[in-house]
C-alpha cells in the first residue's frame, strides 16, 4: 500500500543488481521476490498492522527485503545496528518493541516476541492512522538518547520524484537518519546498494573498487580516517562521482585534502536530523563549507544565528521527551549558522560552543587547525569549565609517533599561534591515547577525559 | 586520596618558585612581545595594573603550573578554582604569591593524605 509504488518501480529492474555485499549479488527480482516472502511470512506469524517491530541487521538482502515487507504491512520499524549495541535493552524498552526479529552474520533469523503491548500516546496516534512508522534514536553524544516516531509514508514521499541512479555505498547505518535516506535513494532509482560489514578505510575502499562505486555518503571523522590511513592509494577509486558528508562539523582543513586528493569526484555537504529527515542541499563547490540546504518539503530559517526548520517528513514526536516543535511546526536544531545569501555555514553545536571570557569558539574551526599539523592523527577540541575565564579551549590530540607532551605543548602553540586568535588556542592540550570517535564514525567531544 | 610523601623535601619554596615562571613563561611565549624570560622574580605581578598576563595567559600559565607539579612533582592540586577566586588577596597577584598558594594547597593535602 504505502510502499507499493516502490515495489512497483523495482520490479521493472528484476535482473538488474539491488544489493552487493561482499561477493553475493542481490538482484531486484530476488529482492523483491524476497518482500513477497516475508509478507507471507508475517502474515502466517499473525503480524498486525502498527505493531512495534525491531529489526537487528544490516544492508543485507534479507533484512532489506523484512523492512520494505513491514512497511508494507504498516508496522512501526525499530531498526537496531551492531552500533547501538550496548544501548539495546534501553531502545526496546523506550519503543515499546512488541516483536524483535534479528539476523545473525550467516543471515538466519530469529523472532522474538516480547511481552509488551505498546501503550505510547504518539504510537497509538500513527496507529490509528494505519500508516507504518519508523523510530530512530539520536545519537546522544551528549544526554539521552531521544527515540524519534516517524511516519515512514512521508518520509518516503519524496523518494517518488525519479532521481539519478547511483551505485551507492551505504556506509552510514540502518539505525540512522542518513543510512535510511541513502537505502531508499539508492533503492528508487534503480541503483546498487554497496554493502560492507565493517567500515574501516580498507574495507571500504575495496568495496569500492570491486563494485565499481559512484557515490560515498560519509562523515567527516572517516574521510580523516581515509587521508591517514592512505588506503585509497592500495585500490582503484575511479569510478567515484560523489562523496557526501553529513552528521558533524566538516573541518576545513580535510575538505581541502579531500579535494585535492579526488579531483575528478564532487564534495557535497549534507543536513539532515533524525527528527526531520535529510534536507535536499547543494555546496557552493568541492572546496566550499558553504552549502544551500531545502529542498521541497523543508523550509528553513535563521534565528539568533540559529538554524530552525519546517519539514513535510518531521517525525511526529519523541516518544520519550517533549515535542521540539513550535505552534507552527518550526524545529530549532541546535545548530549555530553563518548566512551569506542563500547559502549557511554550520559553525557546529550550540551546545559545544566553548565560552572563553565572553568569546565564542567552535571546537570545528579549532580542530581544522590542529589537524594540518604534523605528527596529528586527529584531534576533539572541547570547553572546560575555569574560574578565570569561565570556560578554556581544551585539546584531546591523537598523534602517530610518540611525542614529549611538554614539546608538544609548544609545539602545538606555535602552530596556532598565526592560525586562530590568541583565545582560541587550546589552553589545555592532552595527548589521548585513545581513539576519540564512535562507532558511527564521529568525533566525541565529551567532558570527561575518554577512559 | 594519592599520597605525597615527603612534602616539605621535594617541595622547596625556591623548586616552586622557578616552576611558576616557567609556567608563565610558556604562557608569555604565545604573547605579542614577551619581556625577557630571565626579567620574571618573585615580585613578577600576573594580574591587574602592570601584570605580565592578560586574562588568558594567566589561564595558560595556571594550568602549565598544574601539569609540572603533577608530572615533575606528582602533585595533583587544582589552582584556579572557586576558593582561589575567593581570597583575600589574591594568589594570582605575583608569582611569589602564587608559590606561596601552591605551598599552601600542597601542604594541605599532604596533612590529608
Amino acid at each position: 500500500m504505502s510502499i507499493q509504488w516502490l515495489l512497483d518501480r523495482m520490479g521493472q529492474w528484476r535482473a538488474e543488481p539491488a544489493i552487493a555485499r561482499g561477493k553475493r549479488l542481490t538482484t531486484y527480482g530476488e529482492l523483491v521476490d524476497r518482500v513477497e516472502e516475508w509478507r507471507a511470512r508475517l502474515d502466517a506469524q499473525g503480524l498486525r498492522r502498527g505493531q512495534v517491530v525491531a529489526l537487528r541487521g544490516d544492508y543485507t538482502a534479507p533484512a532489506v527485503a523484512l523492512l520494505l515487507a513491514l512497511i508494507d504491512r504498516g508496522a512501526i520499524v525499530v531498526p537496531l545496528t551492531e552500533a547501538a549495541e550496548t544501548q539495546r535493552e534501553e531502545f526496546l524498552a523506550i519503543a515499546e518493541v512488541e516483536v524483535e526479529i534479528s539476523f545473525d552474520t550467516a543471515d538466519a533469523w530469529t523472532w522474538d516476541a516480547r511481552p509488551v503491548a505498546a501503550a505510547n500516546p504518539l504510537t497509538q496516534q500513527l496507529r490509528a492512522e494505519g500508516e507504518p512508522g519508523l523510530v530512530l534514536f539520536s545519537s546522544g553524544s551528549t544526554g539521552k538518547s531521544k527515540a524519534a516516531l516517524h511516519n515512514f509514508t512521508r518520509l518516503l514521499d519524496k523518494f517518488k520524484v525519479e532521481r539519478q541512479r547511483m551505485v551507492t555505498l551505504t556506509f552510514l547505518l540502518l539505525d540512522h537518519i542518513g543510512g535510511i535516506n541513502t537505502l531508499f535513494y539508492t533503492l528508487s532509482n534503480g541503483g546498487t546498494v554497496v554493502s560492507v560489514t565493517t567500515r574501516n578505510p580498507d574495507v571500504v575502499c575495496e568495496a569500492i573498487a570491486r563494485n565499481r562505486a559512484e557515490m560515498l555518503p560519509t562523515s567527516p571523522t572517516f574521510l580523516n580516517l581515509l587521508l591517514i590511513s592512505e588506503a585509497y592509494k592500495h585500490h582503484d577509486l575511479s569510478s567515484l562521482k560523489l562523496i557526501t558528508y553529513g552528521t558533524e562539523v566538516m573541518p576545513e582543513s580535510t575538505l581541502q585534502r579531500v579535494a585535492e586528493l579526488f579531483p575528478g569526484v564532487k564534495l557535497q555537504q549534507t543536513y539532515g536530523l533524525s527528527e526531520l529527515g535529510i534536507l535536499r542541499s547543494k555546496s557552493r563547490d568541492n572546496k566550499s563549507l558553504w552549502v544551500k540546504v531545502g529542498g521541497e518539503g523543508f523550509e528553513t530559517k535563521v534565528v539568533d544565528g540559529l538554524l530552525w526548520v519546517r519539514a513535510h517528513s518531521a517525525m511526529l514526536g519523541y516518544l520519550n521527551a517533549p515535542s521540539p516543535f513550535d505552534a507552527e511546526g518550526w524545529m530549532n536544531t541546535g545548530d549555530m549558522v553563518e548566512v551569506d545569501g542563500e547559502y549557511l555555514r554550520i559553525l557546529g553545536r550550540k551546545s559545544e560552543i566553548i565560552n572563553v571570557g565572553g568569546q565564542k569558539v567552535y571546537p570545528a574551526e579549532v580542530e581544522s587547525v590542529l589537524l594540518q599539523m604534523p605528527n596529528v592523527r586527529d584531534a576533539v577540541v572541547i570547553g572546560e569549565k575555569n574560574p578565570i575565564t569561565g570556560q578554556v579551549v581544551t585539546a584531546r590530540v591523537n598523534v602517530f609517533e610518540p611525542e614529549d607532551p611538554a614539546e608538544f605543548k609548544k609545539r602545538l602553540r606555535a602552530f596556532c599561534r598565526d592560525k586562530l586568535a590568541t583565545y582560541k588556542i587550546p589552553a589545555k592540550i592532552e595527548i589521548s591515547g585513545q581513539e576519540q570517535f564512535n562507532a558511527r564514525f564521529k568525533r566525541m567531544r565529551k567532558a570527561e577525559p575518554v577512559g | 586520596m594519592t599520597s605525597t610523601p615527603n612534602l616539605e623535601n621535594s617541595l622547596s619554596r625556591a623548586a616552586v618558585v622557578d616552576l611558576v615562571i616557567a609556567g608563565v613563561n610558556e604562557a608569555l611565549a604565545m604573547a605579542e612581545n614577551p619581556p625577557d624570560p630571565a626579567s620574571l622574580t618573585e615580585a613578577t605581578r600576573l594580574i591587574g595594573e602592570s601584570a605580565v598576563l592578560d586574562s588568558l595567559g594567566l589561564v595558560t600559565a595556571v594550568l602549565e603550573i598544574e601539569q609540572r607539579l603533577a608530572d615533575q612533582h606528582d602533585v595533583v592540586l587544582v589552582l584556579a578554582d572557586e576558593r582561589a577566586m575567593s581570597q583575600k588577596h589574591s594568589p594570582f597577584r605575583s608569582v611569589g604569591a602564587l608559590a606561596d598558594y601552591v605551598l599552601k594547597l600542597a601542604a594541605e593535602q599532604g596533612a590529608h593524605a
